[in-house]
């Protein structure tokens, strides 16, 4: 199978943008900014639905990070500093835990548009993963962040039960903070054994289809401990991985090549990410296993609106002719 | 500086309402022109007649655009003067903000839109999409109004070229590189070395050469992005990037830098060659309470820079931007004491703010910039 899909918040398109500014300046009240997040929402989930997406997402626009709805509301968390999000221009608040922490309701599904969402093409969510989570988070409760971890995963556990329920067939975790590996320190067998543990934890028993993506480093490091994660698919950052450690291993497992750059705006030259693919393709898979996504290599909102469009085009466009050039299909 | 612990801002200032509408041609409310007024006669302004008569303009000319630009510089220089700094420039008033400037006044570059930068906040996000060609001063004229204005010393603050790379797409040089590199991830670190030495020789050393010209002794590096990528290539990069761009010139540099991992900046502090000060941002980060000794949280990195060998002057940051709490005397006076315990020798020590004042009132950064001189005093006079 080939598809398609997005791999992170999206960037909030410019009449969103300018009507947050307003709302910060108390110009607009609630009730009309979420009319405009309701309609930037529709406008995202359409521009996934005309690039020929495989799963569509609501785009998280209300999304203020990638930990940020768990922040806020989980039990036992307080909203912390503003920190550097990895290597960005970025910042996230750093989520303080200062007691046990507890799912009490529904964290992201009360944020999700469903009515955005179309009937006729698969949801997908998008999910912090645990280790990402333990290791951002300023760990003032638990013994060490392994215990924070396999706690945090319990509370995904409940959050995957819930948007399964409510309908998304795909769920991605997220887990940059795994690869994000600046000072090339050795990631160590215990950690993920740890890793895969509570990935396990949080995603046992899920029937639908499930993704671990990396982003902001190497995926090789994680090798080949990462094939052995409980995931249906790797994610992988391909503007952060070196192609040629790649290729010393074979994928049992369905692989999202992150291949659109988030991260530049240059609109990549479709020519060029089909022999990408396909020499990836050609070099670590086992030939009966092709489960094969075209994203980009993380979140889309490092970009304007109009570039991320364009970026979803091309992401569609690949997958479409790989589909016809490996004559395979689903 | 004959007398310990000068006192400086690093740059900006925020742009009075009158500044701002008035060069966007948008109508003023009489409080706003009374603002003008009321600062003018406090800074002890001459023939302001003349500028309410521009403000009060419903259709301003180029030319009178241009005269608000010069009112509200010698209004940010006056605010400094008065406050008693000792070295001075113009509170960046001709420029729109320290990216856009610089981004606007050169060719190669063009702006995309919005980016998030966090919740609602958003900044102006360029790409760079032909080689980077000069085209025009960016900071001369400023630089010499303001030395035309001033009596003081005058440091010039400069967006360093790191950081300009940083926050730009690199469509250019990517796509340059697309057929010669292969491999995604080697691809992008070539051509963003490319694109920074590019910027660095194109752009920057040009103007840096006019500004020398025009008469600066003394140009602050900013360098926001320095430590934003802390692995050993990118600072080795942001480090050769720094060196490359004072090489040659006889003037005295700084860099600045702020809200970052001062433990890997601290690493490579002292291989940045003529820098002769770091201006840091340590007050955002300590206790309010005054004493010396542990209570000065904000300041345990200083310490780090010391261990790793920088041996220049440092900016030290006593005043944190991003709060109205006006920091009393005292607590200014003990943070230079304090510095000064970590470093030994108080002939080392510039008395800052942590970053530039744009986002307070002038109210709050008068009443700030005021009580750090008065603390720089307290603090020479247990030296006499």
């Amino acid at each position: 199978m080939i598809g398609c899909y997005a791999t992170g918040v999206f960037p909030r398109p410019k009449e969103l943008v300018e009507a947050t500014r307003a709302y910060e300046r108390r110009k607009i009240n609630d009730e009309n900014l979420e009319k405009i997040f309701h309609k930037a929402t529709l406008k995202i989930v359409q521009a996934q639905i005309s690039a020929n997406f495989s799963y569509v997402t609501d785009g998280m626009l209300k999304w203020q990070d990638l930990l940020r709805p768990f922040t806020e509301k989980l039990h036992g968390v307080r909203v912390g500093a503003l920190a550097r999000w990895f290597s960005n221009n970025t910042f996230y608040r750093k989520p303080v835990v200062v007691e046990e922490i507890r799912r009490e309701k529904d964290i992201t599904a009360e944020i999700v548009c469903f009515e955005c969402l179309p009937k006729n093409v698969l949801w997908k969510a998008i999910l912090p993963a645990p280790y990402t989570f333990a290791k951002l988070a300023e760990n003032r409760f638990y013994r060490n962040d392994t215990e924070l971890m396999f706690k945090f995963a319990e509370i995904l556990k409940a959050e995957i039960k819930t948007l399964t329920k409510k309908g998304f067939s795909y769920i991605q975790l997220s887990d940059p903070a795994l690869v994000y590996n600046p000072f090339k320190r050795p990631i160590s067998k215990d950690t993920l054994i740890a890793v895969r543990d509570a990935l396990e934890t949080a995603i046992r028993g899920t029937a639908v289809r499930t993704c671990l993506q990396t982003f902001f480093g190497d995926f090789s490091q994680i090798l080949p401990e990462a094939l052995d994660f409980p995931v249906t698919d790797l994610g992988i950052d391909l503007y952060e991985t070196k192609f040629e450690k790649l290729k010393e291993y074979k994928f049992g497992k369905g692989i999202a090549l992150g291949l659109v750059d988030a991260r530049n705006s240059l609109v990549e030259d479709e020519n060029e990410l089909v022999n990408v693919a396909k020499e990836l393709i050609g070099q670590v898979y086992l030939l009966e296993k092709r489960d094969i996504f075209i994203c980009p290599n993380c979140d889309l909102d490092f970009l304007p609106w109009e570039r991320a469009e364009e970026k979803l085009m091309v992401a569609g466009n690949v997958a479409k002719r790989l589909k016809a050039e490996l004559n395979i299909h689903g | 500086m004959d007398e310990l612990f000068p006192t400086q801002e690093i740059g900006s200032l925020a742009k009075p309402a009158w500044r701002i509408k008035g060069y966007k041609n948008e109508p003023l409310s009489e409080e706003e022109i009374a603002e003008a007024e009321r600062w003018g006669r406090k800074l002890g302004i001459e023939k302001i007649t003349e500028l309410i008569k521009i403000l009060k303009n419903r259709e301003k000319t180029t030319a009178e655009k241009k005269e608000l630009l010069e009112w509200s510089a010698r209004y940010a220089i006056r605010f400094f003067e008065k406050a008693g700094l000792d070295v001075v420039f113009d509170g960046e008033q001709w420029r729109s903000e320290m990216y856009e400037h610089i981004i606007r006044n050169i060719e190669g570059f063009k702006f995309l839109g919005s980016v998030k930068s966090f919740n609602y906040r958003y900044f102006n996000k360029a790409a760079c999409i032909s080689k980077p060609k000069y085209i025009k001063p960016i900071y001369v004229e400023e630089f010499i109004f303001t030395k035309n204005n001033t009596e003081r010393e005058v440091k010039v603050p400069f967006t360093g070229p790191y950081t300009i790379v940083d926050w730009t797409f690199n469509e250019y040089y990517e796509k340059k590189l697309c057929d010669k590199i292969k491999d995604f991830k080697q691809r992008k670190a070539a051509a963003r070395r490319e694109f920074l030495f590019d910027l660095i020789h194109e752009i920057v050393k040009p103007e840096i050469g006019r500004l020398i010209g025009a008469g600066a002794k003394w140009i602050q590096i900013d360098e926001p992005a320095a430590t934003t990528n802390p692995s050993e290539e990118e600072m080795q990069l942001f480090v050769e990037a720094f060196n490359e761009t004072v090489k040659g010139f006889n003037c005295t540099f700084s860099l600045h830098n702020c809200y970052s991992d001062y433990e890997v900046l601290a690493k490579y502090a002292s291989q940045l060659r003529n820098c002769s000060q770091l201006a840091l941002e340590f007050a955002n980060r300590d206790s309010r309470q005054t004493g010396i000794g542990e209570n000065r949280t904000g300041y345990r990195e200083l310490k780090l820079f010391e261990d790793y060998g920088f041996c220049g002057k440092y900016g030290l940051g006593v005043i944190d931007v991003h709060t109205d709490f006006v920091e009393p005397p005292e607590l200014v006076r003990d943070r230079i004491l304090h510095a000064v315990n970590l470093v030994g020798d108080p002939s080392r020590i510039y008395v800052s703010t942590d970053c530039g004042l744009r986002t307070r009132t002038w109210e709050v950064s008068f009443a700030k910039l005021k009580n750090m001189v008065a603390g720089a005093e307290l603090a020479r006079k247990t030296f006499r």
